[in-house]
């Protein structure tokens, strides 16, 4: 379907990030511990008001990945070291988080 | 002389007109037997449904029987479905299902449960395997219309053998509770419902699951897309404003869910007076044809409103069963062909899995 970039591969980086390599040939690294704080799901994030309420200094330094899995078509869930797991990343909102990176990075 | 050459060269002209390439190239050509000038072989189609297979075989016939020194054409028309459901290592959808179509609608009351039904015998009629999920939790109507009474086996680890009917298995929730009985639920009884008909039912060899779905935009569509890579979903509504607008809410949540999306069928499409035969477009006319043209997608046809499609199904022996030469039957036949004929150019679209390395 147009419109949207689906991933080739998703696999580690290294023991704690996440690495996913993109059908159009980008390769996006997502730091463990950042994409744990950008989780999606309604727990750490306020449906109504999109204020985050997962605080930083409850997740352990080395939290990492333990377990992925997709998510239909369009999305991966993370189950994390932590023991958080309802988090739905689609794909789209890696690929922004990606963009986000790039830019700040620059 | 006649040479298996010869032969495979003559039928490169004969093109499937769904998937707009050649037979020869698309490796549909199968068993070539040559006999001195008699000819055999098969043809091995995408789908027992093809909606063109009487002309290609006709095509193919010609075109051989044209060549010097033929003197007897024999070709067997066969099938095998393409899966079009990548398969994720550990995922819940059971590797015997090829293909899962759900049918949708958005707004409830368009006649998507009457036309998932039909749809189903009318994919079975022509010798696909299918199985069709009655999904829609809160109001299953499946059991009624295809009158099923005997409930299905459920063995000691849970697992459902599904009932059936006519050529298709089915499974509903209708099975589970008393007719005056009501399921109140919220959300995860809902998701938990959907992976245990997917996952806990022993669906066997399937070509096609069509899954009735609920109305709506809600638990159950959702839960559905999340736990497997459905194939594509069909789109119901009838011709009026109110109703494909709703629809169009359906296909933008399928959108959002990188679903893909079949077509459009357009139910209780125009009424025939059964007395006069004044064709009368109750709910306005042409209207899921242009959506359809509007967010290029497939229009996939047309069902009439006829008192007998409605007393077909209430009487649990749907219209392509009782009455396959009515127009309305024509009309199922000619949807599931179309619909078959969509998800086998899905199936053509070699489409990379994603890979989870970890």
């Amino acid at each position: 379907m147009p419109g949207i970039v689906m991933p080739s591969e998703i696999g580690r980086a290294n023991e704690h990030d996440i690495k996913i390599t993109w059908q159009d040939g980008r390769e996006s690294v997502y730091p463990a511990r950042e994409l744990r704080l950008k989780c999606p799901c309604a727990g750490c994030v306020d449906e109504f008001t999109g204020a985050v309420r997962v605080i930083s200094s409850s997740v352990p330094d080395d939290v990492r990945p333990a377990a992925i899995n997709l998510i239909g078509r369009y999305a991966i869930s993370i189950l994390w070291s932590d023991g958080h797991a309802t988090g739905i990343y689609s794909f789209e909102y890696l690929r922004t988080l990606d963009s986000q990176h790039r830019t700040a990075g620059q | 002389m006649v040479t298996a050459d010869h032969v495979f060269q003559a039928l490169r002209s004969v093109q499937d007109p769904d998937l707009r390439r050649d037979i020869v190239s698309l490796n549909f050509v199968k068993e070539m037997r040559i006999d001195g000038g008699r000819v055999a072989f098969a043809i091995e189609l995408t789908t027992p449904a093809c909606p063109v297979k009487e002309l290609m075989q006709e095509e193919a016939r010609k075109a051989v029987a044209s060549l010097p020194g033929v003197s007897a054409v024999e070709i067997r028309m066969t099938s095998q479905v393409r899966r079009t459901t990548p398969q994720a290592p550990g995922g819940l959808l059971p590797p015997t299902i090829k293909n899962v179509v759900p049918v949708a609608s958005g707004k409830g009351g368009v006649g998507k449960s009457t036309v998932s039904a039909n749809l189903a015998l009318a994919l079975a009629k022509r010798g696909a395997r299918v199985g069709l999920m009655d999904a829609d939790v809160y109001g299953p109507s499946i059991p009624t219309m295809l009158g099923i009474t005997e409930p299905p086996q459920v063995d000691e680890h849970n697992r459902i053998t599904p009932v059936e009917q006519d050529g298709v298995k089915v499974v509903s929730m209708g099975f589970f509770m008393r007719p005056d009985e009501a399921v109140v639920w919220r959300g995860p009884m809902l998701h938990k419902t959907v992976q245990q008909f997917l996952g806990g039912v022993l669906w066997g060899e399937l070509d096609y699951l069509l899954v009735d779905l609920p109305p709506g935009t809600g638990d159950v569509q959702l839960s559905l897309c999340q736990s497997i890579p459905i194939t594509g979903a069909v789109i119901v509504s009838t011709p009026q404003d109110v109703a494909l607008n709703v629809a169009q809410k359906a296909i933008t949540m399928f959108k959002k869910l990188n679903a893909p999306v079949l077509g459009i069928v357009e139910n209780m499409s125009y009424y025939v007076c059964p007395h006069c035969h004044t064709r009368d477009d109750i709910f306005g006319s042409g209207g899921a044809r242009k959506i359809a043209e509007r967010l290029e997608l497939p229009f996939l046809g047309e069902i009439p409103l006829v008192r007998q499609v409605r007393e077909a199904s209430d009487a649990g022996r749907p219209v392509v069963l009782t009455d396959p030469e009515s127009p309305a039957a024509k009309a199922f036949m000619d949807v599931a062909e179309r619909i078959a004929a969509q998800v086998s150019i899905r199936g053509m679209q070699a489409e990379a899995p994603v890979k989870v390395t970890f």
